[in-house]
């Protein structure tokens, strides 16, 4: 069977933040969001429903969230409605099961819809949420929560390739910066210059507060078409080029190096070699920034520099604007916050509304054509990657 | 001590498997008994796991693990089947008690329930001497500030204070 092609037609994303909203009146909201942005969608049109979801049951304490979403969204599909969980990833995993759902003639009109409550009245219970992404039984006990693992990725980056606070902060500083033209992100209209970012309380050392994205209540939708449905939504349509997704490990005793991903490079080498381009070739990237380390390390993993150069790479501005590509134009998940099942939906609204040149112009890529969207998941134990190409004709 | 020096202990009727009193140090902090879906601890006891002896054994002050008796492949955490070559035949062997640390950090705050007193504490990957394992822990003992990677720890059993036990690490002079 040949793959059919498939279309990101539209998409919306609620303001993300501390919301005073439930789970429910996300999914309500992000739903309104949608259908005002893509106009000529029809609740009917909608077929399929795949719902990005990390943990409902611990934040929100409601499972079956599928249906719960449809319904939310005033949607009834009739050939697919599921979840998909992929912690951190649920939302891209939401992306690429409608793809595979479209290409293969399961679907015409899918919506990706990513929906997370994270900002519970005890914190403490949020963070025990967060452990349950871990190998609970085994690394919980000793308090294995995310920015420990991740500051640990951090301390021997430093160590092995001399990447400093600094550089850590570079990223920070950019990605906060490009949120400053967003407002649907957590941190707009909050300025992070490096020296206030420098002296922020230490986390988890070497990490600082504002090297760590935040507990996030958003939700963010898309619509996917096939191809021949694709000129109904959009005269811009954006289509999915590739994808590659590799699971490395879970238990940290199997973490590896830390200072670098070998799963992120053979997940990326699917991407790049499916969509028949490769680094060079992008003009933008939304990838993982959970932590600055993490895009540092990413950099690497992608070939947009050789190993150990991450840290100069965004300390000489060559993933701003005006660089060898954008990184994190949306502002990032440092800047945006990281609603665990919306933030990659939002990365590819964000692919979308560049390659529409519907961006406020400080965070504008010229000539935006290709676009490459990562989720890490866990302590970087599964990478998922897609490839977009924007522009061209429909 | 390594992996291969230690006598090997299969899963033979001759080894006892009854807990005895666990003579390590209890938790520096106590927890109360938590909800089963907000506590991290695993379930120990053989009605509820096929891996029980790893923690009658640590009640014994071992710390040990799993091994394929078909094709050698040493796990962690401990298993009922081998990932590699799929067989159910494992073996348990004991695990060194001391290693040395490869990362660590610490957590300044966003503790989840039941740490928030722990705060700060050091966790941190530790190489065990002398086996191919690189075990996550609590590193208890000194202040984080006075980690160093490269340090020496001991692996340490203690009484979670409800009957279970689990490991951490200390750090060592």
């Amino acid at each position: 069977m040949i793959a059919r092609e498939v279309a990101l037609v539209g998409g919306a994303t609620t303001a993300f933040g501390v919301r005073p909203a439930t789970w429910a009146e996300l999914a309500q909201e992000v739903g309104a969001a949608l259908f005002r942005a893509v106009p000529n969608l029809r609740t009917e049109d909608v077929d399929s429903l795949f719902v990005g979801a990390a943990e409902p049951e611990r934040f929100a304490f409601q499972s079956h969230v599928a249906p719960f979403a449809a319904e939310q969204m005033g949607l009834r599909p009739h050939r697919i409605v599921q979840r998909t969980e992929l912690a951190c990833a649920s939302g891209q995993s939401a992306i690429r099961s409608a793809y595979a759902a479209i290409a293969a003639g399961l679907s015409d009109v899918a919506v990706a819809v990513g929906v997370e409550k994270m900002n519970l009245p005890s914190m403490a219970e949020a963070n025990t949420s967060m452990v349950c992404v871990m190998d609970r039984a085994w690394d919980g006990p000793g308090g294995a929560t995310a920015p420990p693992f991740f500051a640990m990725v951090a301390q021997r980056h430093m160590l092995e390739h001399g990447t400093t606070d600094d550089q850590l902060a570079a990223v920070s500083e950019k990605n906060h910066r490009f949120a400053n033209s967003n407002p649907n992100a957590q941190f707009y209209a909050k300025t992070f210059p490096r020296a206030k970012l420098k002296g922020l309380p230490l986390v988890a050392p070497p990490l600082r507060l504002g090297d760590c994205s935040s507990m996030t209540d958003g939700a963010a939708a898309v619509v996917l078409v096939a191809a021949d449905r694709a000129r109904q939504y959009t005269d811009a349509p954006v289509w999915v080029r590739g994808t590659g997704q590799y699971s490395d490990f879970h238990n940290l005793a199997h973490a590896g190096s830390l200072s670098e991903w070998p799963g992120l490079t053979l997940a990326a080498r699917e991407a790049f070699r499916s969509a028949g381009i490769g680094p060079k070739d992008l003009d933008f990237a939304e990838i993982h920034d959970c932590f600055s380390i993490s895009e540092i390390v990413e950099y690497e993993a992608f070939g947009f520099c050789g190993p150990g150069e991450g840290g100069a790479f965004v300390e000489d501005g060559r993933s701003d604007l005006g660089g060898d590509v954008v990184v994190n134009p949306r502002g990032g998940l440092l800047g945006c916050g990281h609603p665990l099942g919306a933030t990659g939906i939002a990365q590819a609204v964000e692919v979308f509304d560049q390659c529409a040149r519907r961006v406020p112009p400080a965070r504008q890529v010229p000539d935006p054509e290709w676009a490459l969207v990562h989720n890490l998941s866990g302590s970087a134990n599964v990478h998922s990657v897609m490839i977009y190409q924007g522009g061209g004709p429909a | 001590m390594s992996v291969a020096a230690k006598p090997r202990r299969g899963p033979g009727p001759d080894v006892p498997t009854a807990a005895a009193p666990l003579e390590k140090p209890a938790d520096e902090h106590p927890r109360e008994k938590r909800p089963f879906l907000l506590d991290f601890f695993p379930l120990e006891s053989a009605n509820e796991t096929r891996l029980s002896r790893f923690f009658d054994q640590l009640r014994e002050g071992r710390l040990s693990t799993t091994r394929c008796r078909r094709d050698g492949d040493l796990q962690w955490p401990p298993r009922v089947a081998c990932p590699r070559c799929h067989a159910e035949d494992l073996e348990w062997i004991d695990l060194p008690e001391h290693g040395r640390i490869y990362a660590f950090s610490a957590v300044l705050g966003a503790a989840p329930l039941g740490m928030e007193g722990d705060v700060p504490y050091a966790v941190g990957l530790v190489d065990l001497d002398g086996a191919p394992l690189r075990l996550f822990g609590r590193i208890d003992g000194k202040p984080w500030s006075e980690l160093a990677i490269g340090a020496r720890v001991a692996v340490e059993p203690y009484d979670v204070g409800d009957g279970r036990v689990f490991y951490r690490f200390r750090a060592l002079d």
